[in-house]
């Protein structure tokens, strides 16, 4: 038995280089397993121990060429905690965030992207965005059912000859394309909507669309990325998809991207007609301030983003059409109003001064157009109509009465 | 992130059924869940919207103005409360003078009277002076919402059921109603 063990032993010290002689590995196995009763793996173990300490062998270099770990594409990767060979190529390098990281960023092959961390305690060779890799011996790890690999100590990386050509980068999508969670994508798309973020840990939310469609964004504080501005085109990369109640949205984080394009990106909507009753008109509508940054509307001369800044005046109706059975947000731009209302912005910046008070033109519209019926119709963009025609309806005739009565009868 | 506020639907009950209505309730024992009244056709509300005609107001406040207002649509009679905590609502009724056509969007209330009878009344969020036009399109539309919701009544629609359990509603009563309210508009 002992004769098998120093066989195998010295065979692997062999593999690496080593030369160790038979009885000297005979030697320290006879005194473990005969002397001192060791059971034979442990006496094995630590006869491995001892002449890696004996000649001065880096365990890394020892343990990784064992070779029982898998060769895995990564979209096979689908559990924690394993040893897991990947021939990869660098997709694109992050800025690192903590000196206990050496680099982070994405790697892939033909069969997607994963995360990858490789660990400054590692001291491993620097990876080089577009280049291909063989990385040994790494861990798979997962964080909110996202996975990575991790690349520490016992991580080998060899230059791959082999150029990973067909890698899928992470994906340019188009948003009607958006149907799963927690997938790395790109989007090119245009900002149709800033709203007002609810928590200091969201920087910016809205509505972002292309020409298949709008989809909702939301953009961490912590990401301290550029702001968006409503209007403007952008490519945005490295975002990750989400969902919450059927419903996909997009998160931009602290590895995400975000590049202006010159492109004036179309937003493709579906064009819907709602007709009702304005039950009420919300607040933040008719005279308002907005923030010569970013648009956004001031609360009371303070912008969420750029605080007290010298607002620039707008004329807006956030007005809410109901009829009976479904409640329609709809979104009265300057022009719509101004076509509605008839009071021009200079108009209503004229009685707002006269009364000193900006609140004038919201009471005066309220009274004139609250509790009366139209019919409004324009693109929709999440729950709001945005109006582009918007017309108030004029007495019913008796023929289209007549047709209703005949429809009650049963 | 918490999900998005959705707004009450402003319910169109003609004065007949509200008036008949007296199944108050909330969906939960938190103090901010809102209150609901149940109708004998099924609808579930919290807010309506009403166009109808002002008949008589009257100041019915001790110390601060309180009004009372009679607003008439062709089944029957709402009986609408404005105070101080709607003084807007307050200040239109407290203005216009009666007939006028009205828009109400409001809350349904409900009180119970010694002997037990339950009567309903609106608590106005807004008033808006409005035309014939409008008054006639929201009959129509009320009608409407009334058949459609008659049509449900023997649906598994929880609403339903419950306002069938409580209820045991006639609703050919109310098909009527509704007919002859889409009636009168035509022949006038």
């Amino acid at each position: 038995m002992i004769k098998d063990i120093s066989k195998q032993i010295q065979d692997r010290f062999g593999q690496k280089g080593y030369n160790i002689p038979d009885s000297e590995i005979e030697t320290r196995l006879d005194k473990l397993i005969n002397e001192f009763k060791v059971p034979a793996e442990e006496a094995h173990r630590s006869v491995v121990n001892f002449f890696l300490k004996e000649y001065n062998i880096p365990r890394d270099e020892f343990f990784p060429a064992q070779g029982d770990t898998p060769t895995v594409q990564v979209s096979d990767i689908d559990t924690d905690n394993k040893w897991v060979n990947i021939l990869v190529r660098v997709v694109q390098l992050w800025d690192n965030s903590h000196e206990s990281i050496d680099q982070i960023g994405l790697v892939g092959d033909e069969t997607g992207t994963i995360k990858f961390t490789k660990w400054a305690s590692a001291n491993l060779p620097e990876l080089v965005e577009g280049k291909s890799y063989l990385f040994k011996s790494v861990v798979t790890d997962s964080y909110e059912e996202r996975f990575s690999v991790n690349l520490n100590r016992t991580s080998h990386i060899e230059e791959s000859k082999e150029d990973i050509a067909e890698v899928e980068l992470v994906p340019t999508v188009e948003i009607s394309d958006i149907d799963t969670d927690n997938k790395w994508v790109n989007i090119r798309v245009k900002v149709a909507q800033l709203w007002d973020s609810e928590h200091e840990s969201i920087d910016q939310v809205g509505l972002v669309g292309d020409q298949t469609g709008t989809i909702k964004f939301t953009k961490w504080a912590k990401s301290e990325l550029p702001t968006l501005v409503e209007g403007k085109s952008y490519l945005l990369k490295n975002v990750v998809t989400d969902s919450y109640d059927g419903r996909f949205s997009i998160k931009m984080n602290r590895t995400s991207l975000i590049e202006e394009v010159s492109e004036d990106i179309e937003i493709g909507t579906t064009e819907v007609e709602f007709i009702g009753a304005m039950v009420d008109i919300q607040a933040g509508s008719g005279l308002i301030k907005r923030c010569p940054e970013c648009n956004r509307a001031l609360i009371k001369g303070v912008c969420g983003e750029h605080g007290k800044v010298e607002g620039i005046y707008d004329l807006r109706i956030k007005a809410v059409i109901d009829d009976g059975r479904s409640v329609q947000d709809s979104l009265l731009n300057r022009e719509i109003s101004e076509q509605l209302t008839g009071i021009t912005l200079d108009e209503a910046i004229h009685m707002a001064t006269e009364a000193l008070d900006q609140s004038v033109v919201i009471e005066k519209i309220k009274g004139e157009f609250v509790g009366k019926y139209y019919s409004v119709s324009g693109p929709k963009l999440d729950r709001y109509i945005l109006v582009d025609t918007i017309t108030p309806l004029g007495p019913i005739d008796n023929s289209e009465i007549e047709a209703i009565i005949s429809q009650t009868e049963v | 992130m918490a999900s998005q506020y959705t707004r009450e639907v402003s319910y169109r009950i003609f004065a007949q059924e509200f008036r008949d209505s007296n199944l108050s309730f909330k969906d939960s024992n938190d103090q901010y869940s809102p209150q609901y009244l149940l109708t004998p056709t099924g609808a579930k509300i919290n807010r309506m919207f009403i166009v109808a005609t002002l008949t008589e107001k009257e100041d019915i406040g001790t110390d601060a103005e309180y009004w009372r207002a009679r607003v008439v649509d062709p089944t029957g009679v709402f009986l609408i409360y404005a105070g101080q905590f709607q003084p807007e609502a307050a200040r239109v009724i407290a203005e216009v003078e009666s007939p006028q056509y009205l828009a109400i969007v409001g809350k349904p209330s409900t009180y119970q009277t010694e002997d037990g009878t339950i009567l309903t009344s609106v608590r106005p969020e807004n008033i808006h002076v409005v035309d014939a036009a409008t008054r006639d399109r929201w009959v129509v539309e009320t009608a409407q919402c009334t058949i459609e919701r008659i049509n449900n009544i023997d649906s598994n629609h929880p609403d339903a059921v419950r306002a069938k359990e409580h209820y045991h509603p006639d609703v050919s009563i109310y098909r009527k109603m509704a007919q002859d309210a889409l009636k009168d508009l035509n022949s006038a």
